[in-house]
């Protein structure tokens, strides 16, 4: 029997030290490691995972750049498979076992609120992706929001839709509503319906209606019927597709209509309804017109579409994907100025300075909103076709409001040809 | 009668029973020791995940294991039990305990009321209109504002409670007692006269009937208690997750798992639902943390498959033939 000396065992440290892992090198390095739970599948699935390949692109970007602090960035993710009950256990996981040096937010406010109570008991710094009025009923002082909508969403959503309607060369008169039954939409109509009669409207039709509608063409004839001057839709992807192809087949024809439908900015949609969107004024978060060329945004973008297509996720990245990349860059540049992990000196670095970001320069407000809503209405202009590609260059969504980004004049009546 | 029936003399009950609690509090107290031992709240998240399971399955199971009657409404009356719980704090301030009670009695009085207005309905439209339950439900849900309506509700849970370690282990423990006491309940009803006259339902309603079986009245027995006991399962789920909206409330998968998990367990007996819901509650919490995709209801659905071709009788059918 051959035994093994004390010279034989050091050389088979010493091989076995040749076959380290990459993963355990990685850990070597020790990356700052940043956790959260996305929805990769369900019914969020579709901008979860554009959101998941923005915050690819951004690490790597960081990590070519020489990391953080001098630290490669590490993203831990969970499918959390859009159901709000898998939330609370992701993150538990996230901070307690696999003891993750940050923590970001899943997309959507449904999938934020279930997680708010584990990051609040721990303390955590949280910046979030499209969250609306989350923090409301939490008020964490560490919660920051990536959202255009800003703290007061009842006094400003609508406010540019209304601003745009009252651009007409004749002052509307009359407002129509409907609302699909959920918590960003009632929130939407609720801002049209308070400040169009701040404005003078009158309401001649105000109706809500529940996300399982797959019929929309007695809803449009009774909102035909009432002839309004602006019709105002708060709507989701499903049912805004139905209410755009009702809308067409009937026919109908408002000076302003278009509102708050959440659809029109997914390239898939935009594919489907072709030159059905023509002159449809729509809110909306990003447009790659030259008035919101902000730095790094075209690079994002370059990067994101060479990839898109085979990671089988919206191909123009025109919607929440830059907000994704730019979530990331606020803990990015936050960790840089406060130069260690200290969850308080985040939050409070968070608070008091401005990021400079690739959907612009933001600032956050006390209740972690940003503190300049800047929610976007444009307009679908000369489309003729489905073809995606006129959606990558500027003229095809003007936007025309905000006045500090507006690029375009406003096209009406819908349903004019193109 | 069916094979599933384990005949209980007045002799055996006694020790049997003390045996059961005894072993079921003593698994309890050890979770928490083991758990408390790890020191990390993600085992609470995930064993409140499981436990939520083993009670909605084992009060499936009164109604659809032992009755026969298979109910698609399992989601319905959980949460109704949840925006029971939602409602009573909106109302008046009181808390997740007094909110399960509240839950119990609102789902067990909705049971009663499903229970009579479907006593003549068996077999697949008893199953329909127990789905349609859920959908009605739903939209009263989603028009109601009080409770948040289509926007949801928030809990702002306190950050800490005396004298538990954290929120999470509170959580637990809760979901840990309901777990036992549900358990305890459905094993009671199946070694008493209800859980067998239960059972002749199951088997032949009719010759149940003319042999003396109450129906009328054991099924509304069965349809309050499962009501009750589902209700008391989902009166937790705003304090767990902080938010609750009618989608989550709602949820496909607590309708699929409520039936799915006594099936691969045992239907009929009360610890096929348990086995079923440490099983597949443990795989699909697993497969979060793991594989991390939409692999859940993949798993549940390809387990299903293979049981009722391989084991119709479920997990507990495979022993009792060895035996």
């Amino acid at each position: 029997m051959t035994r093994i000396t004390r010279r034989d065992l050091g050389r088979l440290v010493l091989a076995s030290g040749a076959f380290v892992s990459p993963a355990a090198m990685g850990q070597g390095a020790n990356p700052i490691r940043i956790g959260y739970a996305m929805s990769l599948s369900g019914g969020l699935a579709a901008n979860g995972r554009s959101s998941l390949l923005a915050h690819k692109i951004w690490q790597e970007d960081v990590n070519a750049r020489g990391g953080i602090l001098g630290r490669p960035v590490e993203l831990v993710f969970y499918d959390d498979q859009t159901n709000p009950g898998t939330v609370p256990a992701l993150y538990t996981k996230l901070i307690d076992v696999d003891k993750v040096d940050i923590v970001t937010s899943p997309y959507a406010t449904v999938m934020i609120a279930p997680s708010m109570p584990v990051i609040m008991q721990r303390r955590m710094c949280y910046v979030s992706l499209f969250g609306a009025g989350v923090n409301e009923a939490f008020k964490y002082d560490r919660y920051f929001s990536m959202n255009v909508a800003g703290d007061d969403i009842k006094g400003t959503y609508g406010k540019g839709f209304l601003e745009v309607a009252f651009s007409l060369p004749t002052p509307p008169r009359t407002l129509s509503i409907l609302a699909v039954d959920n918590e960003f939409a009632q929130k939407a109509a609720e801002s049209v319906r308070h400040l169009g009669r701040q404005r003078g409207l009158r309401i001649v039709y105000d109706r809500s209606y529940p996300p399982t509608t797959v019929d929309f063409a007695p809803t449009v004839r009774a909102i035909a019927a009432t002839r309004p001057d602006v019709v105002f839709f708060a709507s989701y992807p499903p049912d805004s597709n139905g209410l755009l192809r009702a809308i067409s087949e009937l026919k109908v024809t408002a000076p302003i209509l278009g509102g708050g439908m959440i659809g029109p900015q997914i390239a898939a949609v935009q594919a489907q309804m072709g030159p059905i969107l023509n002159n449809l004024v729509n809110w909306d978060v990003y447009s790659p017109e030259p008035t919101m060329n902000f730095p790094g945004v075209a690079a994002f973008q370059e990067k994101y579409r060479a990839r898109a297509v085979a990671e089988q996720v919206d191909p123009l990245g025109n919607y929440l994907q830059p907000f994704a990349y730019a979530q990331m860059q606020v803990v990015e540049q936050s960790l840089a100025r406060v130069g260690k992990i200290d969850q308080a000196a985040l939050a409070t670095d968070m608070h008091a300075n401005e990021f400079k970001t690739v959907v612009g320069d933001i600032r956050f407000s006390a209740l972690g909103e940003w503190a300049e809503e800047r929610n976007l209405f444009v307009q679908f202009q000369g489309i003729r076709d489905g073809d995606l590609e006129k959606y990558k260059k500027p003229g095809t969504k003007v936007i025309l409001y905000p006045n500090n980004l507006k690029s375009g004049t406003l096209r009406t009546p819908y349903g004019a040809p193109a | 009668m069916s094979a599933t029936t384990i005949p209980v003399t007045a002799e055996t009950a006694g020790p049997r029973n003390l045996a059961f609690w005894g072993g079921a509090i003593g698994i309890g107290v050890a979770l928490v020791v083991i758990l408390r031992l790890i020191g990390n709240d993600y085992g609470y998240f995930a064993g409140y995940f499981v436990l939520q399971y083993v009670v909605l399955a084992s009060a499936w199971n009164i109604l659809g294991g032992y009755a026969g009657y298979v109910n698609f409404g399992a989601a319905g009356f959980m949460a109704a039990g949840a925006y029971t719980a939602v409602a009573l704090r909106k109302a008046t301030g009181l808390d997740l305990i007094p909110g399960i009670v509240a839950a119990a009695f609102v789902s067990g009085l909705l049971g009663l009321g499903t229970g009579y207005l479907t006593l003549r309905l068996r077999g697949v439209f008893f199953s329909i209109a127990t789905l349609c339950l859920a959908v009605v439900l739903q939209t009263l849900i989603v028009n109601w504002d009080y409770v948040g309506g289509s926007r949801g509700a928030y809990i702002v849970n306190p950050l800490e409670i005396p004298p538990f370690a954290s929120w999470g282990e509170y959580m637990f423990i809760v979901m840990l007692v309901l777990a036992i006491l549900t358990v305890g309940i459905a094993r009671a009803v199946e070694h008493s006269r209800i859980g067998r006259g239960l059972q002749a339902i199951r088997d032949n309603e009719r010759a149940a009937e003319a042999v003396g079986v109450p129906t009328l009245r054991l099924k509304l027995i069965a349809t309050t208690l499962c009501g009750a006991l589902m209700g008391v399962a989902g009166a937790p789920l705003p304090y767990y997750s902080g938010y609750l909206n009618p989608d989550a409330a709602f949820s496909l998968s607590y309708a699929v798992n409520a039936i799915a998990m006594p099936l691969i367990g045992g239907a009929g007996t009360w610890a096929g639902p348990v086995i079923g819901a440490v099983l597949l509650g443990t795989l699909q919490q697993a497969a979060t943390v793991t594989i991390s995709s939409a692999l859940n209801l993949w798993i549940v659905g390809w387990m299903l498959v293979i049981f009722v071709a391989l084991a119709p009788r479920g997990i507990m059918g495979w022993f009792r033939k060895r035996r």
